[in-house]
């Protein structure tokens, strides 16, 4: 087990290692979902309209990095052949997916802790509300690689290996309310049903509840955790 | 010391393309075995498949006696694969793409280094340690990934047309290398499409064409059974020659000797061209080319 963990932890890291070793790349790549909290802060009237959006930003980190192991999977079987190179050896099929799901991570850490050291200062909470927000970002996480991993592996072209997240990105972090609050749809009842089926919605809701941004009600939280896990 | 032993191999993809049908041939420790065969012949196939990615729908292989079907895991320690138009990644330098491979096929960092450091020595690419893959030449990467590839010391080795796209000094550097690792007591079975280099590597090789076998043997084997032999062309004599030079086959020495004769006697151009296999291979699977195109 703990070799399996090895091997996972350096194949995440090898993948990242562009990145790594590039910061002025690394620090676009991690800032990429937390420039429209800049635009927020500025124009936003609403009070605790930024802090709200960091707590999106948080989660579509969480969400991109997920859905954007696509271009993992898909380079390092179509382009740079390491995924032959590495499945015949010892290494293990499920260290090399856990590797490329690990490798988004650690480059977008950095940006994710900056944020919640941000959120923390705005409107503390206790541990275990942060842990509890954070864990709901995981699970939209894990069910985001899986997506990822879909398409990457099943794209056989370099062109739709880097549009299909592209669009998808849209669709699940800036069209739904995960900067901006569900509420804002109340509006257009139409749009928000819209968005309550996307798993973005659920988890920047509970993230943003956990963190005392918002109340919600019990029902709608029971439905949120409920749509995560179904969704993962 | 039998290294590779396939039985009646097949592999039929889920769309109902036959892939190979009935392939058999064993290899030997410390050969250079060539499997040659035009696009899609199935070369690519079997490799994968004695590389246990890709599981046969017929008959049966064994890599270093285990079978490639039931005992996989046995078998990929032992093996390293370099795949059809592998390349580094071009933000990353030589020494970096070898550690991380050492690192991820097991070592610990400090053997890792003593590792990437030998193989990088052994190949020619220490000195580029530092360099960003995007800034080599393409022999220098095809040499990088084949160090990738040797960082486990591996028993068998499988490479997917190592050379392509090389100019011919880098081609020639990579069958260099291929030929010391089989001194060290590598076996490697490598395809490719280009005869000379079967020609300079194979100590056995394989023709497929269509899936199934169409020669295995030697290089000579393989001129000798289809009757391709030495050419001899007697140009007409200077300012007095019309049509096509003569091209003779002569099948003895006192043949070649009674062409070089009359040449000097005729005031001649002689010049001699020897068996290649581009020809015996041509002469192999010329009767698919034949049929395809009618």
């Amino acid at each position: 087990m703990k070799s399996r963990i090895r091997e996972a932890l350096y194949i995440g890291l090898f993948d990242a290692l562009p990145l790594l070793r590039d910061p002025m790349l690394l620090v676009v790549i991690s800032l990429f979902s937390f420039l429209p909290v800049i635009f927020i802060f500025v124009f936003a009237t609403a009070p605790g309209a930024a802090v709200q959006s960091l707590v999106g930003a948080i989660i579509l980190t969480f969400a991109f990095t997920g859905l954007f192991a696509s271009q993992s999977v898909y380079f390092n079987k179509q382009w740079f052949r390491f995924q032959d190179m590495l499945v015949a050896s010892r290494v293990s099929p499920a260290s090399y997916a856990v590797g490329l799901s690990v490798s988004g991570l650690v480059v977008a850490l950095p940006g994710v802790l900056v944020a919640l050291v941000l959120v923390l200062l705005s409107a503390p909470v206790p541990a275990i509300g942060v842990l509890v927000a954070l864990a709901t970002a995981l699970l939209l996480w894990i069910g985001l690689v899986f997506v990822g991993f879909a398409i990457g592996a099943t794209t056989k072209n370099a062109r739709r290996a880097n549009s299909i997240p592209q669009v998808l990105s849209i669709a699940l972090g800036f069209l739904p309310p995960v900067y901006y609050p569900l509420s804002t749809l109340d509006r257009y009842p139409v749009a928000q049903a819209f968005a309550m089926l996307i798993p973005t919605t659920h988890a920047a809701q509970l993230a943003k509840y956990y963190f005392g941004l918002i109340d919600i009600p019990v029902w709608q939280v029971a439905l949120g955790w409920a749509y995560l896990l179904g969704f993962t | 010391m039998e290294v590779v032993r396939v039985e009646g191999l097949g592999k039929t993809y889920p769309g109902g393309t036959k892939a190979l049908e009935g392939v058999s041939f064993s290899i030997d420790k410390g050969q250079i075995f060539c499997l040659l065969g035009r696009n899609g012949a199935g070369k690519t196939t079997l490799l994968r498949i004695l590389a246990t990615q890709l599981k046969p729908t017929a008959g049966r292989a064994f890599v270093l006696g285990h079978d490639v079907l039931q005992d996989p895991k046995a078998i990929r320690p032992h093996i390293a694969v370099v795949p059809q138009e592998a390349r580094p990644q071009m933000l990353l330098s030589p020494y970096d793409h070898i550690l991380y491979f050492c690192m991820i096929r097991g070592q610990s960092r400090g053997a890792a280094r003593e590792r990437t450091r030998k193989v990088m020595d052994d190949l020619g690419l220490w000195e580029h340690r530092d360099k960003l893959a995007s800034d080599l030449s393409g022999g220098l990467r095809q040499r990088l990934i084949i160090a990738m590839a040797l960082v486990a010391d591996p028993e068998v080795l499988f490479l997917d047309e190592p050379t392509i796209g090389l100019d011919p000094l880098g081609r020639r550097s990579v069958w260099h290398m291929l030929r010391e690792l089989t001194r060290k007591g590598a076996t490697i079975l490598l395809t490719t499409h280009y005869l000379d280099e079967a020609e300079m590597l194979a100590d056995d090789l394989l023709i497929v064409d269509k899936g199934r076998t169409a020669f295995h043997g030697t290089v000579e084997e393989a001129k000798g059974d289809t009757g391709v032999g030495m050419r001899v062309i007697v140009e007409h004599p200077a300012g007095n020659g019309t049509g096509p030079p003569e091209v003779l086959e002569p099948r003895s020495a006192e043949e070649i000797l009674a062409i070089v004769e009359r040449g000097l006697r005729e005031k001649r151009k002689v010049t001699f061209k020897p068996a290649s296999l581009e020809e015996a291979f041509i002469k192999i699977v010329g009767g698919s080319i034949e049929v395809e195109d009618t």
